[in-house]
């Protein structure tokens, strides 16, 4: 508070000196470029609705006056607070400008959502109230894409125990510690879209596929990976698993690393041992870093698409279809942008809702425990 | 001609002896009276540009795209003045696709801006983002360019929509339509009687199998499958044979069980058209009257139950319900899984030259099966006659010019001139004899004697461009409707035949009425009076 205060002299390079007419010249300026600003937009928005003819061929007279208006609030903080005004110039520009690069597109993502806007008809744009939520609501399409991603971020719980035991190795003493920490991390290191060609459709190719040929090699007699609904989603999850459990596994050995010897020394005289001193100690006093890996990687997975949309396209049958992919098929494939935007923007909002809950939770419950 | 096809043909020749007795018969050409030559100055041209590099002297550049451009000049000669264009410039949009089509444009139509003075500026646009910018550009009214490199597919997009100007009578003179292959006459490349479209590719799909598999003694069967009731008897038939070739498991027909961005429905579309099609009808996807689709019909539920019962039967390889045609193709005929397939040209051509090809001295080609008996639509019965549809996937590429230049005279006709040079007749033999990416699509094209003496091994020449000929004049020939979004339509089905083939529908006419009742929904959504204006429109109704 104090350093806020004018009386802190510390703080303060040059007194202040407002005079009314100062502060009244910095309320002009924000209202009057705001009222500039407003009345362009709205001779613009009445020429867009076909009102009148204002002879703007595009919306940038508009943005120019969203300019101005920025540029005089961030002026007029100085006229009318000083050197408080200042400090404000710090954050305030930057805070304009993730505004407009944030709310602004949403605002628009919304006013798509709830249109239908197909970019083949020649109608164009059409508001259509919430028709698209009721389509949604019944499109089996969607929902199997839902139910999917269920599977998908449970499984995570199974590349989190891999990602841990994998990172307990890498922080014990083995040979070639170094190396190991570098080979894990490869999968890592590789797009998305050349896994799903290298892997997925080349070494998984059923007939020639160095992985085919070893399971005809172990006895099977036609392997398949992509035929039934289960295998193909195993399969899915193990190709994406692959690719991310050294992100959850490098996070979970910067953990490890970060436990002080004392603690784990202590445990040892005191006879804890193995088992014991992993779940009595190291558990969990990993939480904290094991809850932070889980949360991303759910991020993470929430916008799985790239394997599917090259290895399966959501087949087969649907089976390995994911939100995202679905979106993808619906928004690049058929044009069809009001309605992926209102399924986009349902998604974040479950994204939102369901990630909020999760934190919650596990500041709830994942404190550490010592 | 694609550059897969032309390093086929190259892989093809015989020896160099070959060449050289196409050399030697270009030779004598030359030395024959002045008289004899004048009066083939045409057939020169012709035959001197097929020299540019020279078959199998590696792959042409940019210099000898000028070259040939150069010495194709003569028909905007005859109908510009040099230097008319002065001050002229004109945005030609197009692909980059393999660096081919729009570098070859510009080599071109290098020489063509000097003659005339007009300049051009280029957007190249990879394959995949050409749709979305196409779609873009229409949708948000900031059509940018003047000359559009587009399918026929599109023109429901863009001359339903009147983004398009109308092509001038000198310029069908002077590209001289009426060599155009049967199908890519009108009513492709028009709309309500109007004509805008330069064709400058051809596109159909053709019959590939193994003839290892047929003939007399062989596991196939004596014939090859001429019906799609036979491809399918003879897919079950061949279940537990061994491949000649690989002593693998034999089997019979690819179908491509998974979606392709859209592209997968052209294959339940190959056997369907068969079905379907009758040669009294153009329309076969929907009724042009009402735009109900057509796809849940009995002839195409055929075509479905067709594919469901090689799957239940087990006719497919492993894993083919997570097969696109890329994979039935280049993944499994190629590399000697399965012997009947059906694709674009492409396949031939890798046939020979590929590294992963095996089939190359055992590939034979011919058109889309038929069927032995057909659905008459308006009749609303089954006709016990037999009936042949091949299909024109894709329909092709062509050049043309969009609204903006409309109100310019000058400009209009620099446009439509800039175009029509691209898609003259000579300059059409080269691209059609040289890796361009388009396709031959001009009926003298197929004149094989032209592509011998130019240095082509005539056996595989005519046994690779016969199938497409055929194709491409055969009188009921299936083309696909040229309406907005019919890509949509295509990526909806796809979903619906995945969930089909993968057991979710109780059986093929309850998959065939998801499809149905998703179209119906695109239909209403882009606009059903719009497009079964547009839809009769492109049929020339």
């Amino acid at each position: 508070m104090s350093v806020m205060s004018g009386a802190d002299h510390l703080h303060i390079v040059t007194s202040d000196d407002i005079s009314p007419g100062r502060v009244r010249a910095g309320k002009l300026l924000i209202w009057g470029s705001a009222a500039l600003m407003v009345v362009i937009a709205l001779v613009q928005l009445g020429q867009s609705l076909g009102w009148w003819n204002a002879g703007f061929t595009t919306w940038r007279p508009t943005l120019y006056a969203y300019c101005l208006w920025a540029t005089a609030v961030c002026w007029a903080q100085v006229l009318i607070r000083g050197e408080q005004g200042k400090r404000t110039l710090f954050v305030l520009p930057a805070a304009l400008f993730v505004i407009s690069l944030t709310v602004f597109p949403l605002l628009f993502g919304l006013i798509i959502a709830f249109s239908s806007w197909n970019l083949s008809s020649p109608d164009g744009r059409q508001f259509n109230g919430v028709a698209n939520l009721v389509q949604m609501w019944n499109d089996p399409f969607y929902w199997n894409a839902m139910g999917n991603m269920v599977w998908y971020v449970l499984v995570i719980i199974v590349e989190y125990a891999i990602a841990f035991g994998l990172a307990l190795l890498l922080n014990s003493q083995i040979r070639a510690r170094k190396f190991f920490r570098v080979a894990f991390l490869l999968p890592l290191m590789l797009s998305p879209v050349a896994v799903s060609w290298m892997v997925g459709k080349s070494m998984l190719e059923a007939r020639f596929g160095p992985i085919s040929r070893l399971a005809r090699a172990l006895g099977v007699d036609n392997p398949s990976f992509f035929e039934s609904p289960w295998m193909a989603k195993a399969t899915i999850m193990i190709l994406d698993a692959w690719t991310f459990i050294p992100f959850m596994m490098i996070m979970l050995l910067a953990g490890l690393q970060s436990i002080p010897k004392e603690l784990t020394e202590a445990a040892k005289v005191d006879g804890a041992k193995g088992w014991k001193a992993f779940w009595e100690i190291t558990f969990p006093l990993m939480l904290p870093v094991s809850v932070t890996a889980i949360l991303i990687r759910i991020i993470f997975k929430l916008k799985l698409a790239d394997i599917v949309i090259n290895v399966t396209s959501g087949g087969p049958g649907g089976a390995t279809d994911t939100v995202t992919s679905f979106i993808f098929r619906e928004y690049r494939e058929r044009s069809n942008v009001g309605y992926g935007t209102m399924l986009a923007m349902v998604y974040l909002v479950l994204i939102v809702i369901f990630m909020t809950i999760l934190m919650k939770w596990a500041a709830r419950y994942a404190r550490p425990q010592t | 001609m694609k550059v897969g096809i032309y390093n086929a043909l190259m892989g093809a020749q015989i020896s160099r002896r070959r060449m050289l007795q196409g050399a030697t018969a270009l030779s004598a050409m030359a030395a024959l009276p002045m008289t004899a030559r004048m009066a083939s100055a045409q057939d020169n041209i012709r035959a001197e540009i097929l020299k540019i590099p020279g078959v199998g002297m590696g792959s042409p550049t940019d210099a000898d795209w000028q070259k040939v451009g150069e010495m194709c000049l003569g028909a905007t000669k005859a109908s510009v003045a040099e230097g008319e264009f002065a001050g002229v410039e004109l945005t030609f949009m197009g692909l980059n696709n393999q660096n081919l089509h729009n570098f070859l444009f510009r080599g071109f139509l290098t020489p063509w801006e000097a003659y005339t003075g007009a300049k051009i500026n280029w957007i190249d646009l990879a394959q995949a983002d050409y749709n979305s910018r196409l779609q873009q550009s229409i949708a948000t009214g900031t059509v940018d360019f003047d000359i559009i490199e587009m399918g026929a597919p599109f023109e429901g997009d863009t001359a339903g929509k009147g983004l398009l100007d109308e092509m001038p009578d000198w310029v069908s003179a002077q590209i001289d339509e009426s060599d155009l292959v049967g199908y890519l006459q009108p009513p492709v490349g028009t709309w309500n009687g109007k004509k805008y479209r330069i064709t400058i590719d051809g596109d159909c799909h053709t019959f590939a199998y193994r003839k290892d598999y047929f003939g007399e003694g062989a596991i196939g069967g004596a014939e090859v499958p001429k019906t799609w009731q036979d491809v399918n008897a003879v897919s079950k038939a061949l279940i537990g044979k061994t491949d000649p070739l690989t002593g693998l498991p034999a089997h019979g027909y690819l179908d491509p069980l998974k979606g392709w961005g859209g592209f997968g429905m052209y294959f339940i579309a190959n056997r369907a058209t068969a079905y379907v099609k009758h040669p009294d009808d153009p329309a076969w996807l929907f009724d042009p009257d009402t735009m109900k689709p057509r796809v849940n019909n009995p002839g195409w539920v055929q075509a479905i139950q067709d594919v469901m019962d090689l799957i239940a039967a087990g006719a497919y390889p492993a894993d083919q319900i997570n097969a696109d045609p890329g994979t039935t193709a280049f993944s499994q005929f190629l590399a000697g899984t399965g012997s009947m397939l059906m694709w674009w040209g492409d396949v031939g051509s890798s046939a020979r030259t590929s590294d992963t090809s095996v089939v190359g001295d055992v590939a034979g080609f011919g058109i889309n099966p038929g069927s032995t008996r057909r659905y008459n639509s308006a009749a609303g019965a089954w006709e016990e006659t037999a009936n042949e549809a091949p299909l024109m996937a894709y329909i092709g590429w062509g050049i043309y010019v969009t609204s903006r230049v409309s109100g310019d005279e000058k400009k209009r006709k620099a446009a439509w001139s800039a175009a029509a040079h691209l898609g003259g007749k000579d300059l059409s033999l080269w691209t059609a004899a040289y890796p361009s990416g388009f396709q031959p699509y001009r009926n003298s094209h197929f004149d094989y004697a032209e592509w011998e003496a130019a240095g082509y091994d005539r056996a595989y020449v005519e046994d690779y461009l016969s199938s497409n000929a055929d194709s491409y004049n055969h009188p009921n020939a299936a083309i696909e409707p040229r309406i907005p979004g019919i890509f949509q339509y295509y990526s909806v089905a796809e979903d619906e035949l995945s969930k089909g083939f993968a057991g979710q529908y109780a059986s093929a006419q309850e998959t065939a009425d998801a499809i149905a009742a998703a179209w119906e929904k695109i239909t209403d959504q882009i606009g059903r009076e719009s497009q079964i204006a547009l839809y009769k429109a492109s049929l020339g109704m």
